[in-house]
Order: C-alpha cells, then structure tokens, then sequence
C-alpha cells in the first residue's frame, strides 16, 4: 500500500489519459531478438501498437527502448554488424523483408529523434524536401502542403513571415516542431518519437507534448522516454524494458497505479534506474 | 586563515614572487618567439612581392600592357617581343579542365569512402590516396611523358577527335591531330595529382556530419544519393570549397610534371589536344637560359601568376560568401 502511494507521487498526480478501447494492431512484434555484434540487445520481445494510439516506452538507459525504436523504421539498416531475428509486421508488411523498399517503409514510419535535426536548408525547404521524395506538385498545391504541415507541427503562427531562413535558425523547441512538421508533411502511417523532449525547456516540452496528443488521432505513435510523468500524460499504453526484456506492457493507468510486476514499480517508484 | 599561514610557512624559504617571476620572463620570451614567427610571414611575402616587382620592371617598362594580350613570344628577336597571353591561357585552361575532372572524382570517392564503402576497403583506398599526394611531381611528369602521353594520343584523342568532327565549338575543342604533348594531358595529370587534396578533405568534412542528420533524412526516406545530395555536402560545403580551393591554388602553381608534357608552346590554338605552356612551365623551361630583358619578362610572368592566383581565390571565396547568403545564415 505505500507502494502505491509512493509511485503515485513519483508519477506527479498522474492526469491520466481515459482508458480507451483496445484498438487494432498497426505494428505487431512477435519473438523479436536484436544483436549488436555478439551482444544479444533486445530478448523475445511480443507486444503490438494500437492503430491510432500512443505506446510509450520506458526503462533505463541501455534497456533497448531506443533499439527496439530502430527496428520498427530499419534504422539499424545504416550500420553493419547489427541482425534481428523474429517477426515484425506492418499491417501486412513484413518489415524485416530484406527485400522491402526501405525508403517506401520509412515513408510509412516517420521518426523524430532527440536532438532536434533540421536540414540545412530554408524552412520551407526543409518540409517541401521531404514531400518531393515521393511527390511531383505544383508550387501552389506545395505551399498548401508546407503549411498544412507546419501548422500541423504548431509552428506556423511563428514561421510563416521567415519561411526562407535557415531551419537551424529557429529555437530548439522550434526546431523540434519543424522536425515533426517535416515528419508529418510525409503522411506517415506511424511515428516513432525518440526522447523528443529530452533538449528541451518546459514550455517547449509541454507544447510538443500536446502535439503528440494531437497527432494520435491520425498516426499511431510510438514515444521513447526517460521522464515518467510525460509517459503518464501522453500514452494510452505503456511498455516496461528492462535488460533486453520486455517487462510488462499494459495500459498506461495500470502501470503507473499497479504494476504486475515487481521491478516495474521498483522503476516507476524511482528505487532504480 | 591559519591554513593559509601554514601553508606559507610550508613553503619555506623560497620566494614566491621570485619564482613567478622566471616564469614571467619565459612568457615574455614566448609571447615574442610567436610574435616574430608570425610578422616574418608577412615580411617574406612582402620581400618577394618586391622582389618580383623590382626584377619585372624592365619588362613592365618595355612592353606595358600590351604584355598582357601580346601571344608572341619572341625574346631573341630584334626587337625582342614578349606576351604573356599563352601562358596565362594555357595556365587557366589546364586548370579548368584539371578540376573540370578532379572534382567530381574527387567528391565521389570521398562520398564512397564515408557513406557506401565496405569497412575492410576503407583503409586500402585511404592509403592509394593518400600515396598518391606523397608521389613527387617529377614522376607524375616522367610517367605522363613515357606512358601517359602516348596512350593518350593512340586511344583517347584519336577517339575524340573522330566523334566531335564536324560539330560547331566541340568540334573546334577536340580537333586534330593527337599529340604525346598537348594541354590535355598535362590537365588530365594535374587532375591526378589534385585528387588527394579534395578527397582527403572532403573525407574529414563528411565525416563530421552528425550521424543522427543523416538517420533523420534517412528516417524521411532519403536513398544515399538525396542524403548525399541534400544533406552532406550542403553541411559541408564550405570544407569541401576549402578543399577545392586548395586543390586549384596546386594546379595554377605545378610546374614540374606540367613542364613534362605541356609541349612548350606559346601559340595559342583552340584544341585542347593542342601543345601549350602555363606560365610556371615557360619560366621553368627558359629562366636558365635567360638573361636581360628576357630575364625580366620570365619574372614579370611570375607576378603575374601571383595575381592569378589571388584573384582566383577572392573570386572564390566571394561565391562561398554568397552561397552562404543564399542558404540563409
């Protein structure tokens, strides 16, 4: 009992998300391992994110979070030495197909990274780049959509008068959104967010927090973090990592108020990590 | 307060100020050694910017301006006649053509090393290039006398030549007959001999790309060629120019290996494929054997190739200047 009382605390008062209706699986993990090298990173992970959800991930540093993060875009395609083994599915795509088209996949499965990661290029630029990719428009159907995108992000009321300077020009917190903006303006299926607020002040963090809640309408999402109230605020599910191992994933009220598992509350109570 | 006595006292007899004091005097000492170092730069530059002046002044007193469009070169003629436009054609068009080629090599081995290459080959190829920067210029110019130039004139040329015949301008840059000595070859060496400067620092500017800049343009679903394209050399751009520019500071000033194979000719003719010479090749091949006036002009052409070269480095450090306005910073 003063567990629970402690962890509540530790979660800070916990503005819970209402308990919504398991959704359909986008992104199924079945037996998935990860290797780096000899090192065996990520153990028989089987969980799934709810189409149109928000799963956080959370567990300290070195838990493979971030890792499994990589799998879901083939970002660990870049490096060698690193293999996976097991099933991971897109909807029907087999995202571990070596096959796949990985620029039609990571077209579907945006990321936002920790550090805010602005092209060097203009505003504009940076989310017209993203949309040439894969699209022929016109200039004018081009402005509409790097609009749309960047209020999409939040960020229009502020940019719209500098569209033509530089990206790395803006704020962090700014810069953020235009990542997001530029991640969106895409029309991806999936995001994966990877400590998104990590380099930013409060205010900044609030507004991109807001963000995620806003974007979960239309995009499932994924959010690594190491801070466990912004878990508790923006998830609708939560996933517990730790060593490798996927610990416990359940609804993110129940994580946070009563954890099956003893390891998790000893986590989220703050007794480790 | 006591601890601090104690350790006054612990410090015994020695004389703190003292010993500060020799410390003071090195510093002295060094901040002049530094100081010297430094203005002497300016100082030589200075004295041989005189004493080019002060050597070319004959010359520049005989023939003017004219020096600068005169294409004949005629020093034991009666009068003597001198002109520098052969020369200095010859010295920007091997250029040209040299980084016409250099570059984009340059870049994609660079762009292959960093982003695609297998890591066992990385180390290979590191080396070769860096080898080749190490090869003295004399063997660049014997190896494009003996082997280079005759291949050239028996495949390339001839091949060239064939095709453009008959087609306005190109046919005109590419025309007959093949030579063992002509501008080409001599652009085609410089090429090489350039390469390892815009690699190698193309190579260190790539590789400070954040590697989480180029998941991100991954992460929108970028091929290597668009992150490349888009991305790294953007964030790099102003190292590579400085590579560039290094690379054209080279070409401009090579003499030995150009002297080689250059042919050693002051007429100016539209053919690439034509003999030529560059101004630090003509120097080479006459200054032992010049004296008087001749003399004078051989070093008027040196300070001419001076001005070159400044101007050819403002006018790229001007565009850098303005690609930089244009990005937005």
């Amino acid at each position: 009992m003063s567990d629970l009382s402690v962890s509540m605390s530790a979660a800070g008062g916990l503005p819970q998300s209402p308990v919504l209706p398991e959704a359909p699986a986008k992104v199924t993990v079945r037996n998935l391992n990860f290797y780096y090298g000899e090192h065996h990173a990520l153990k028989n992970i089987n969980m799934s994110l709810g189409t149109n959800r928000v799963t956080a991930f959370i567990g300290p540093s070195g838990c493979g979070k971030s890792t499994l993060l990589r799998i879901f875009n083939r970002m660990y395609d870049l490096y060698p030495g690193q293999r996976v083994t097991g099933q991971l599915m897109l909807d029907q795509t087999n995202i571990l197909d070596p096959k796949l088209d990985l620029n039609l996949l990571r077209a579907r499965v945006g990321m936002v990274f920790q550090k805010p990661t602005p092209f060097p290029m203009t505003i504009y630029e940076n989310i017209a780049f993203g949309i040439r990719l894969y699209e022929k428009i016109s200039k004018s159907e081009m402005d509409d959509r790097v609009e749309k995108a960047l209020r999409g992000g939040a960020l229009w009321n502020e940019v719209k008068d500098k569209l033509n300077a530089s990206g790395l020009s803006l704020s962090g917190g700014q810069q953020q959104r235009l990542c997001i903006a530029r991640t969106v303006a895409v029309r991806p299926e999936v995001i994966l967010f990877d400590e998104p607020c990590s380099a930013l002040d409060p205010i900044s963090t609030a507004k991109v927090e807001e963000l995620i809640q806003e974007l979960s309408e239309n995009y499932t999402i994924a959010i690594v973090t190491h801070n466990m109230q912004q878990a508790a605020r923006v998830s609708d599910k939560t996933a517990f990592m730790y060593l490798g191992e996927l610990i416990e994933f359940d609804d993110t009220s129940k994580i946070f108020t009563s954890p099956t598992d003893r390891r998790t509350q000893d986590y989220i109570t703050g007794r480790f990590g | 307060m006591a601890v601090q006595s104690d350790i006054v006292d612990d410090a015994g007899p020695y004389d703190r100020a003292k010993a500060l004091s020799a410390f003071k005097l090195g510093d002295v000492t060094f901040y002049w050694i530094t100081r010297i170092s430094a203005i002497s730069v300016l100082l030589i530059l200075g004295g041989i910017i005189l004493s080019l002046i002060v050597g070319a002044f004959p010359a520049m007193k005989e023939f003017g301006f004219a020096f600068l469009w005169t294409q004949r070169w005629a020093p034991s003629a009666d009068p003597p006649v001198l002109g520098a436009l052969g020369p200095m054609y010859g010295t920007l068009v091997t250029s040209f053509i040299a980084m016409l080629i250099a570059i984009p090599v340059g870049l994609g081995i660079a762009i292959f090393l960093t982003e695609l290459c297998p890591q066992w080959l990385r180390r290979p190829i590191g080396m070769a290039i860096e080898l080749l920067a190490g090869i003295p210029s004399i063997i660049y110019g014997m190896w494009g006398f003996f082997v280079l130039g005759p291949f050239l004139a028996n495949t390339f040329q001839p091949f060239m030549i064939k095709i453009f015949d008959g087609v306005p301008v190109l046919g005109a840059i590419f025309a007959g007959p093949p030579s063992y000595l002509s501008l080409f070859n001599a652009a085609l060496i410089l090429a090489i001999m350039v390469l390892p400067f815009i690699t190698s620092i193309s190579v260190d500017v790539f590789k400070t790309v954040p590697p989480v800049l180029k998941e991100a343009a991954y992460g929108v679903g970028c091929t290597t060629w668009e992150v490349v394209r888009s991305v790294v050399i953007p964030y790099t751009r102003v190292g590579v120019i400085g590579g560039v520019m290094l690379a054209l500071g080279r070409a401009l000033g090579e003499t030995m290996a150009v002297t080689f194979i250059i042919g050693n000719s002051f007429r100016i003719s539209s053919s690439i494929f034509a003999p030529g010479t560059t101004i630090s090749a003509a120097i080479a091949s006459e200054f032992a054997e010049s004296d008087g006036l001749h003399q004078s002009g051989l070093i008027l052409l040196g300070l001419l190739l001076f001005v070159l070269t400044f101007f050819v480095l403002a006018a790229a450090r001007l565009m850098l200047m303005r690609l930089e306005k244009k990005a937005g910073n």
